[in-house]
């Protein structure tokens, strides 16, 4: 064996002390920190930098994210019986706000009401909702809303109150005591106000409505002998007459109407039928957007053409006019209305004019087929006249009490001043007004009623058809339902909620039939709802004569009409949800403005052209009349009479109805008049240009045209009838050429030839109109199907979908800079020419997330934060966005919005919350209340958009599981779905061979069927069906009659 | 030995009498002495600017993109046309130093180290848009392809935008070694000449001691191929993949094949506008001109002349095929540029890019320093606004007219952008304080060749019959 040493070094070789050490302790290595005294004094070496470094990140980043902010949640120690954390209760109710009605499901989670649904057993309003109904629940959270009863402005006690009251009533006598409403529709109510008069004798109710039908009401009781209004069955219409009636956004009974018209509008190329509508209107409304054919007058021709049109259904005379189109389209239409089942409604509030509408239904033969006199309708009761004498009682002194519900007449009234001027002389006035608005401020006690999802109530919206109120939750403050505080000050002894219980218990009979009414919501008699005509005895001749001594003057007249998101004003001023609903045909928010005509506005330096229409800044003019003047912004909407100018009630409050309303637009209603008989909502105005400064209106669309582009298709009935496959050869001439291959054998067929129906047009093109390979959709697959014929732009949609979703509001200054959030919007498009206020055609599209199967969003993510489910969706990962904005600059729709703001507390920073601006107690705890727990709140810097509410679909799918069944078509439904009043809107599964949407494509409307932007391959989910009007001629997209396509305005 | 031999008739890069040590001296000293009041004034007046941009940034940071004036429809606005614009401008230092390298261009010698410089610079500020249009710039590091606990989860790598990050850091790393590795001779000669400790520690540092060996200098070569030959396809890659943020879209004047060619022509056109808009100013005020010469700026004059047809021929082909497409969004997105609101932006862009760059074709006007500089602004201007007119006319009236919108800068993004100068002229004033702004060692290889005193001996030899030179050449080998 060798003796041979191996060595690695000298060291080792020679084998020393030092090098035996060192081979011992082989990976030795001191802590530094040891060999120094004190910690600090330590040197780090070089090599242990990078640990240190490493150790003191790591510390600083566990250290800092230790503190996490304290989110208060109570637990139930113990849990109500009904109550399920995460599952929703549902309840239904009733909407009554004065005489507007819904039938309503409250959605409630964790015992807060967070969503208003329609109510579908209701054969009145069938399920329809409005923006207003769908907005209602952001009232409850109102941060406004008074806490406790007030007397003096200071704060009482109920009892306190009660006995200041019933001595005060004592001490001023019966006779003097009033009760002011507004048309109250509830039964129980009426009996307990019955009650108060009987226990006073001599005391009065007085009806007040701030939009009056009185003329509506004192002419049917001359002419029918009722002092009420009919039931309109649009449904059964096939002709309809609207002299001035907004029936579709405003007028009576919106939803009711809208569910009635949309069924006659709902045509397809089996079905041919199409009712046909015409409407005479002064300034631009929804309705008139929806109208075959529409004419434009001045408000004061409203009498003469109704004569006209009298005397053409009754004699045939030709009308003479103050227009060309005028006289053709009453023509026109009283040959329709010969033909039978017409109907004519009127917005007028004169006696005299709704005299001769009646005449004309009358002799028209309506009366039993569309106007219903057997079931007739509650809502609206007031009678003009009454108030004005209450007015003139108070200011005489002869009122010694009043109690006010459901009014606010110093705000409202035409002569607000003398009815402010009244209340002064009334020793014990009474508001129970939900907030301090202008009528409550001049009270003496404020007694605060609860608000309808807090209350027990009931509706009888028409003669035996009722509607039951029951809350959604417990009061929040300190507030009494209105018939308490009647209760109290009559005397009795038992409270409301016994009362109502124990009147519909008898009436009703037994407990399960309380119950189940309770559950269903409404009690309406058995089968198809009667139907009868009346005896006219109208004086037609006298009330002609009248509307000929009316004369017309020659300058401009003021239209004072109620926008379709605020209405006429109330706690709607201070509600965000609505306040930033654009107008459906301005397309604006947060303000009121003159509406003039593009004509006019020329005259007013305010000129209508591509350039001006990207300035927020408008011209402010001065409106002047007799005795009131208002500076506001123009706003120039084609379609508008060239002599008219109309400007929106609502606005203008007072500061302390609320943040959100103080500061948006100026009170509208000193314009009004009573003519002596009815109030006025016309005037006669002068224009006047001003130098003020221009002010800046917040307007989400600021293009009218849709500049001919095939987004849209209108065609006339004719041209459909004679060719349903028009629009289907459209789509092939652009897209037929890609739908094969074109080396294949049916690709060299030119694409004319083809014969495609539009299942094979689209799957070819699909299939082949792409380089990238096709994925198929096995399983569920979403779609949807949104009908062009039925939208009516109501915007119940955009607030459903807000209360759904938790969309933010932005507030004014953000909705200038385009930074608004709605999920869906309703796209508004003029055609025609702008000076020819008759050619204006207006059509609307909801545009929402198409959830495109081939999305060009989702391949420009550079984080795959926007991507594609299995089931068509395309989906958003709020966590993942990093917000580089590029899917929305490359989504063709323009629906993706962006979280440009802290719009609602969800960020990490802390005091960056985007409300002082914004001025909407949004954020506050309270409005947050809304929130719906099972939609992630945005935070800032992260895209959103429609959802197709995901969370509905994941809720049916699962349900579904849970019973071990497929799930079934209709189920799943979105919440622009839900709310649409006229069903415009169809939603299921398309790979579903049974639902309704593959039904809908494929059979009974493929002929109608289109996408938006089809040609680009995007293969949205989204169709539309394509809009046929009744009508002669389309303007829009054609060189010769679309002169706004022309002008790019 | 190899005769540097240059043809009479092309006129000398370097003027006056000039021997190397004369070179250094012109070169190095203003490194040596102490700035001038201007120098002072102009480095603060940055700072400020830098100052007021982190003050925007900061803003904006804070409170959320909504300060801005971007909106759902035009979703990028002057972030990501300052982006465009300033990575424009990294082009020109990339392509001087290689492309021309490769192309054995020897007048780049006189500018390749300020317009390196300003590469560098210019792509430092272009960085700062992308990060900070983010939404939630915190969560910025998601487009980085680590592996992570969340599935993981990758970036997509469908998305340009991804590309974009990858171009663009890749193209900032070769360019700043390129520029780096230029430096080590010249800081080593600093180093060499330094007086102070301060000065030879950090120069010594700085120059990876470099001995000047012939081994070294036979590296340095190499790695200067290397470097070249890596940053070529580069400098047409980076506006390429830019330019796919847009052409990879759905959207009508974005959706076009033209754009990788037309970006790159149009980013050299204004890299070399901002070269000389710097140049002109450094050989002024450092003394320079005999290194920088007319004839320098008359060469880069000549490109930007042929990048500015390219640029202004690719505009009336989008506009060609606007028409020849037939499509009604494509002939409309043109339309709105030329004819809507914003055609003031277009026609901003078609003068100064198109029109007035062919004023260079008179010899006068490209040897005449005043014009170059006004000429390099307004083609600056001018590239500005295609940039914007490419991104904002583009999106603000795209398919669906209901969703069409307007937009207006607001202060934060003014600043943003300003602040970005504050950031380029920081770095460029310290860059011509304390770094060589020309390349000594470069200039020294071709004085022999084409400085002007060396020029004149060549009088004898150009004299000369040829048959004699070639057999005198004939005899050294």
């Amino acid at each position: 064996m060798s003796q041979k040493k191996y060595w690695k070094g000298l060291g080792d070789l020679n084998d020393s002390a030092a090098h035996q050490q060192v081979a011992e302790n082989e990976f030795k290595e001191e802590l530094p920190l040891g060999l120094s005294d004190t910690l600090l004094g330590a040197t780090t070496p070089r090599r242990d930098f990078l640990k240190f470094l490493g150790f003191s990140t790591l510390a600083a980043t566990i250290v800092s994210s230790c503190e996490m902010p304290v989110r208060r949640a109570i637990p139930y120690a113990i849990k109500p019986e009904d109550i399920v954390p995460g599952v929703p209760n549902y309840y239904a109710s009733t909407f009554a706000d004065g005489g507007d009605y819904c039938a309503v499901i409250i959605k409630t989670r964790d015992g807060r009401p967070i969503k208003i649904e329609g109510n579908e057993l209701s054969s009145i309003t069938k399920g329809g909702t409005s923006a207003r109904v769908q907005a209602s629940v952001l009232n409850l959270y109102d941060k406004t809303r008074l806490r406790q009863p007030m007397a003096d402005g200071q704060e009482a006690t109920f009892d306190a109150i009660d006995r200041s009251i019933k001595d005060a009533i004592s001490k001023t006598g019966a006779q003097s005591t009033y009760i002011l409403t507004n048309t109250i529709i509830s039964p129980t109510t009426k009996e307990i106000i019955g009650q108060f008069l009987a226990k006073y004798p001599g005391s009065k109710h007085v009806v007040y409505d701030a939009i009056s039908y009185s003329g509506m009401l004192q002419a049917n009781e001359a002419c029918y002998g009722k002092r009420t209004l009919p039931t309109y069955h649009f449904d059964k219409a096939q002709t309809i007459v609207s002299l001035g009636a907004d029936f579709l956004g405003t007028w009576l009974s919106p939803i009711e109407f809208s569910k009635g018209y949309s069924k006659g509008r709902k045509i397809s190329a089996k079905n041919l039928n199409l009712s046909r509508h015409y409407q005479f209107e002064s300034n631009h409304t929804t309705t008139g957007a929806c109208a075959d054919h529409r004419a434009t007058c001045k408000p004061s021709e409203m009498g003469t053409i109704a004569s006209a049109l009298y005397n053409a259904v009754v004699n045939g005379t030709q009308p003479a006019l103050s227009s060309a189109k005028l006289n053709e389209l009453v023509t026109k239409a009283a040959a329709d209305l010969k033909k039978g089942s017409g109907l004519v409604v009127c917005g007028s509030n004169d006696v005299s004019v709704q005299t001769v509408v009646n005449a004309i239904n009358d002799k028209s033969g309506a009366n039993g087929t569309t106007i219903n006199w057997s079931v007739t309708s509650n809502n609206k009761q007031g009678i003009d006249a009454d108030m004005v004498a209450l007015s003139a009682a108070m200011n005489a002194g002869q009122v010694g009490a009043l109690i006010m519900h459901g009014v606010n007449p110093v705000y409202d009234y035409y002569d607000a001043k003398k009815f402010a001027e009244g209340l002064a002389k009334v020793a014990v006035t009474v508001s129970t007004a939900d907030r301090m608005d202008e009528t409550a401020q001049k009270c003496k006690f404020v007694v605060p009623d609860h608000h309808y999802l807090e209350s027990w109530g009931d509706a009888e919206p028409k003669p035996g058809y009722y509607s039951l109120m029951q809350p959604g939750i417990a009061p929040l403050f300190k507030t009494r339902a209105f018939q308490d505080s009647l209760l109290s000050w009559t005397g009795a002894t038992t409270t409301y909620a016994d009362f109502w219980k124990q009147y519909w218990m008898t009436k009703l009979g037994s407990q399960e039939k309380f119950d189940k009414a309770l559950q269903d919501g409404v009690i309406e008699p058995a089968g198809d709802m009667l139907n009868g005509g009346g005896t006219f005895a109208g004086n037609v001749a006298d009330a002609m004569a009248k509307i000929q001594a009316k004369k017309a003057g020659a300058g401009v007249e003021l239209l004072v009409y109620q926008s379709v998101a605020i209405g006429q004003g109330g706690a709607w001023s201070n509600n965000p949800w609505l306040q930033e609903m654009p107008d459906p045909i301005t397309r604006t928010t947060w303000d009121n403005y003159a509406c003039v005509s593009p004509a006019r506005a020329k005259q007013l330096d305010a000129e209508l052209t591509g350039q001006n229409e990207i300035v927020a800044a408008k011209k402010v003019i001065r409106i002047k009349s007799n005795n009131y003047e208002l500076l506001l912004p123009v706003m120039v909407v084609p379609g508008m009479h060239n002599d008219v100018v109309a400007i929106a009630m609502g606005y203008g409050r007072d500061a302390k109805v609320g943040r959100a309303a103080a500061n948006t637009g100026k009170n509208a209603y000193p314009f009004l008049s009573y003519n002596g008989q009815t109030v006025d909502y016309t005037a006669e105005v002068t224009l006047d240009k001003t130098t003020e400064k221009p002010y800046e209106l917040a307007i989400m669309q600021t293009h009218m045209s849709y500049e001919g582009r095939p987004i849209v298709h209108e065609y006339t009935l004719d041209e459909f009838s004679k060719n349903p496959q028009v629009l289907l050869d459209e789509r092939k001439a652009e897209i037929g050429e890609f739908a094969a291959v074109p080396w294949q054998e049916e690709g060299k067929e030119s694409a004319a030839e083809k014969k495609m129906d539009g299942q094979e047009l689209e799957d070819g093109f699909r299939k082949n109109g792409t380089m990238y390979p096709v994925y198929d959709h096995p399983g569920i697959h979403w779609g949807m199907s949104i009908d062009l014929n039925a939208c009516v732009g109501c915007g119940a949609c955009v607030v459903g979908c807000m209360a759904e979703n938790n969309v933010s509001v932005v507030g004014k200054e953000h909705v200038m800079k385009a930074h608004e959030m709605h999920w869906i919007r309703i796209d508004r498009y003029f055609s025609g020419t702008p000076e020819d206020p008759d050619s204006i055609q207006t059509i609307f599209q909801p545009m929402m997330c198409q959830h495109c199967d081939n999305a060009p969003c989702e391949n420009v993510c550079p984080v795959d934060a926007t991507n594609h489910s299995s089931e068509g969706l395309n989906q958003m990962a709020y966590n993942r966005c990093i917000g580089t904005k590029y899917c929305a600059n490359n989504c063709p729709y323009k629906v993706r919005h962006f979280n440009w703001m802290d719009w609602n507390g969800a960020d990490c920073f802390d005091d960056n919350l985007f409300e002082d601006g914004r001025r909407d107690d949004m954020n506050d705890d309270l409005t947050r209340m809304v929130l719906n727990p099972d939609v992630t709140v945005r935070s800032r810097g992260v895209m959103e958009k429609c959802s197709f509410c995901v969370q509905r679909l994941q809720d049916v799918k699962l349900s579904a599981k849970k019973l071990g069944r497929p799930m079934k078509d209709g189920e799943a439904r979105t919440a622009c779905q839900q709310a649409c009043p006229t069903d415009a809107i169809v939603f299921g599964n398309v790979n579903d061979k049974e639902s309704s949407i593959h039904k809908l494509r494929r059979e009974e409307q493929s002929e109608r069927t289109f996408y938006v932007l089809e040609q680009i391959h995007t293969l949205p989910n989204v169709n539309y069906l394509a809009k046929v009007r009744n009508t002669d001629v389309i303007v829009g997209a054609n060189v010769k009659t679309d002169e706004m396509m022309n002008l790019h305005i | 030995m190899h005769l540097k031999y240059e043809s009479f008739v092309r006129e000398p890069l370097v003027d006056g009498d000039k021997s190397y040590r004369q070179i250094s001296e012109d070169i190095i000293s203003p490194i040596e002495k102490k700035p001038g009041r201007m120098w002072y004034v102009g480095f603060f007046f940055s700072l400020a600017l830098l100052a007021f941009g982190v003050f925007s940034v900061t803003w904006e940071v804070y409170w959320g993109i909504g300060v801005w004036g971007i909106n759902r429809t035009v979703g990028w606005g002057w972030d990501i046309t300052n982006f465009v614009w300033w990575i424009g401008i990294g082009h020109a230092g990339t392509l001087i130093s290689a492309i021309l390298l490769l192309f054995r261009q020897s007048w780049r010698t006189g500018v390749n180290r300020a317009a390196e410089a300003m590469t560098i610079f210019a792509v430092m500020c272009a960085g700062q848009f992308p990060i900070f249009h983010m939404g939630r710039v915190w969560d910025g590091f998601f487009v980085l392809p680590y592996p992570n606990s969340r599935g993981p989860l990758w970036p997509n790598f469908n998305s340009a935008l991804l590309w974009d990050v990858f171009a663009i850091s890749t193209y900032f790393t070769v360019s700043l070694l390129f520029w780096y590795s230029g430096l080590i001779p010249d800081f080593a000669l600093v180093r060499d000449r330094a007086k102070t400790k301060l000065r030879k520690l950090l120069y010594g540092i700085g120059s990876f001691g470099w001995t000047g060996t012939a081994k070294n200098w036979q590296r340095h070569e190499m790695l200067a191929l290397v470097l070249a030959g890596l940053s070529t396809p580069l400098v047409l890659s980076v506006h390429t993949i830019v330019s796919f943020d847009f052409a990879t879209s759905v959207i009508p004047g974005w959706h076009t094949t033209i754009f990788p060619p037309y970006f790159v022509a149009g980013a050299v056109f204004s890299g070399f506008a901002m070269v000389q808009t710097l140049l002109v100013i450094t050989r002024k005020i450092l003394h320079l001109e005999d290194y920088i010469t007319i004839g320098h700026l008359e060469a880069m004059n000549k490109v930007i002349v042929l990048t500015g047809s390219i640029v202004g021929t690719a505009y009336l082909t989008e506009l060609f095929m606007s028409w020849y497409s037939a499509n009604q969004y494509e002939a409309g997105a043109f339309k709105w540029r030329i004819m809507g609101p914003y055609w003031w932006s277009y026609w901003a862009m078609m003068t100064c890019n198109v029109v007035s760059p062919q004023l260079f074709w008179f010899k006068k006007l490209r040897r005449n320093v005043v014009f170059t500089f006004i000429m390099s602004i307004v083609v600056n201007i001018g590239m500005w606004f295609e940039r914007f007119v490419i991104i904002v006319t583009s999106l603000y009236r795209d398919y669906i007219p209901g969703s069409w919108s307007y937009y207006s800068p607001t202060w934060p993004e003014v600043g943003f952008y300003l602040g970005t100068f504050g950031l380029f002229f920081t770095c460029y004033f310290l860059f011509a304080k304390y770094f060589p702004v020309i390349a000594v060692a470069e200039i020294k290889f071709i004085l022999k060749t084409s400085g002007e005193n060396y020029k004149r001996k060549m009088d004898v030899i150009e004299e000369k019959p040829v048959e004699e030179f070639v057999l005198e050449q004939a005899e050294h080998h």
